[in-house]
């Protein structure tokens, strides 16, 4: 019984952590909605109109099982173990743990909103080549919001592809770069330089990601401007 | 001149119930190791206690400790990077012998339940030569020096009764899977044998290594992938199904 409640529900999200962790994410999006300047359309208030909502699913699975994030919420909010200095890791004996076997056996699936991940690459540089030729009023611009885009795009393609899951298909299933794999090993090795800072792309993109949707959503409400850097 | 204050963790499981800690003053020489205050206690302050080592160059892997609660080589610690005031405790992760040594002996017994190295047949007129890059890879895991501190800071290993293996023996696998003439895949063997989805690859096992061996990216990832691939990944099964390994360990 207690085994079949484990592989439901894991007992980590019974962590006091955890639970404050969630308490103070739904309150955020509640104060979110309760933002005076948002606009309403078609009813809904911003950002729950965005078709953007409708992939954040599949985005929002593939940072929930990205090896960097599993690291950080397994140490953060489940405390296994907070820190690896014994005395201060806030594990104990008896506690009980399934790691990654039972509920969190989801994580293996991370290939596949991989997969998904590198497939909506090309609309971020869609999104770049939009705001150099919608801009009213000239023909070509470089603006504030352009300059924030391309930095947001390459730090989410870095991060897409600096993934272990691509480390793993680019080369790291080859056991013989002797035999007829040289060019994968060279590419495994070349991916392998930017697979080793994964967790710092992984939190440089996800703040980007925040900063640049509270841009363009400020922008959108004129809160804030959109200055023309360059144009032609 | 400086004084060490050395705080040792004592206790002998035949006549002791419980443990406690003896604290010595062990006079400073620049450059001293955390081995040379120990071993100055055991020869000139106190000669009842305890302690394992071999080579004091940080390659035999037995004087592993946790120096101020932080799994470490005693012999590869530099008292100038610690503090003057040292607390030592036995690994934590293995039954005790005395005072700071631990029996490790549990861990033969797992390395000799993952698959040995199996290399291809060759024919007498074959043969095999093997690239830098192939070199470099094994090469990596290979320098394990079986100090067994992965082992002891992995939580799953200290803290939670599991099946799984530990750190350390994820590495031998490793280095034998990515070996370029094995023709074995333990990935299903380590997974369903090996307890290896208990790992949440929190890194700790690759914070402590003495030897810099990247464990958790380099040998428990790709092993964790390559257990995807023969079980959660549809397209990389097919393929994989296609032109699998000659053998593989379930
Ligand atoms: S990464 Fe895995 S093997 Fe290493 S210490 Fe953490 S749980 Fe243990
Ligand atoms: S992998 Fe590193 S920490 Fe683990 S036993 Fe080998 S040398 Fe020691
Ligand atoms: S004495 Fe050999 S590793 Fe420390």
């Amino acid at each position: 019984m207690n085994k079949a409640v484990n592989s439901l529900i894991p007992p980590e999200f019974f962590s006091a952590r955890f639970i404050s962790f969630i308490v103070l994410l739904v309150l955020g999006i509640y104060l979110m909605t309760l933002y005076p300047m948002t606009k309403l359309v078609t009813g809904l208030t911003d950002p729950f109109y965005s078709p953007t909502l409708l992939i954040l699913p599949l985005i929002g699975l593939f940072r929930l099982t990205c090896y960097a994030y599993r690291k950080d919420y397994h140490r953060h909010l489940f405390n296994h173990p907070v820190a690896c200095s014994i005395g201060f890791r806030g594990e104990f004996k008896g506690r009980s743990y399934t790691g990654e076997t039972r509920f969190f056996r989801v994580e293996n699936l991370h290939r596949w909103f991989m997969y998904f991940s590198v497939a909506i690459l090309p609309f971020f540089y869609y999104d770049i080549a939009i705001s150099i030729i919608r801009y009213p009023g000239y023909n070509y611009v470089i603006s504030l919001g352009t300059i924030l885009l391309v930095i947001n795009t390459i730090l989410v393609t870095v991060y897409t592809l600096s993934c272990h899951a691509i480390r793993h298909l680019v080369g790291g299933n080859i056991d013989c770069y002797s035999c007829q794999h040289s060019i994968r090993g060279k590419i495994f090795r070349g991916q392998s330089r930017i697979n080793r800072h994964h967790e710092t792309y992984a939190w440089l993109s996800l703040s980007m990601f925040f900063l640049v949707d509270l841009f363009i959503r400020s922008v959108a409400v004129w809160h804030f401007l959109n200055p023309v850097l360059l144009h032609w | 001149m400086d004084k060490i204050n050395l705080k040792i963790y004592r206790k002998d499981p035949s006549v002791d119930e419980k443990e406690h800690y003896d604290t010595f003053e062990v006079p400073y020489v620049d450059g001293m190791v955390v081995l040379d205050a120990v071993r100055y206690v055991e020869e000139n302050l106190d000669t009842t206690l305890a302690i394992r080592w071999n080579c004091k160059a940080a390659k035999c892997g037995s004087c592993s400790a946790e120096i101020n609660g932080f799994p470490r080589l005693m012999c590869k610690t530099r008292i100038d990077k610690v503090g003057f005031n040292i607390t030592v405790n036995p690994m934590g992760a293995f039954p005790l012998i005395k005072d700071l040594v631990t029996d490790v002996t549990g861990n033969w017994d797992i390395l000799r339940k993952i698959p040995p190295f199996t290399p291809k047949e060759l024919g007498p007129d074959q043969h095999f030569s093997m690239k830098q890059e192939d070199v470099e890879r094994s090469k990596e895991f290979r320098q394990c020096i079986e100090c067994f501190l992965c082992q002891d800071v992995c939580h799953v290993v200290r803290e939670h009764y599991t099946d799984y293996f530990g750190p350390r023996h994820i590495v031998k696998a490793a280095s034998l899977d990515m070996h370029p003439m094995d023709t074995i895949d333990r990935s299903t063997f380590l997974n369903k044998e090996g307890g290896l989805g208990y790992c949440n690859i929190t890194k700790c096992c690759q914070e402590v290594c003495p030897e810099h061996i990247v464990i958790t990216d380099n040998a428990i990832i790709q092993e964790k992938e390559r257990a995807v691939d023969l079980t959660y990944d549809p397209l990389a099964m097919l393929i994989k199904g296609r032109r699998k390994k000659e053998k593989r360990v379930v």
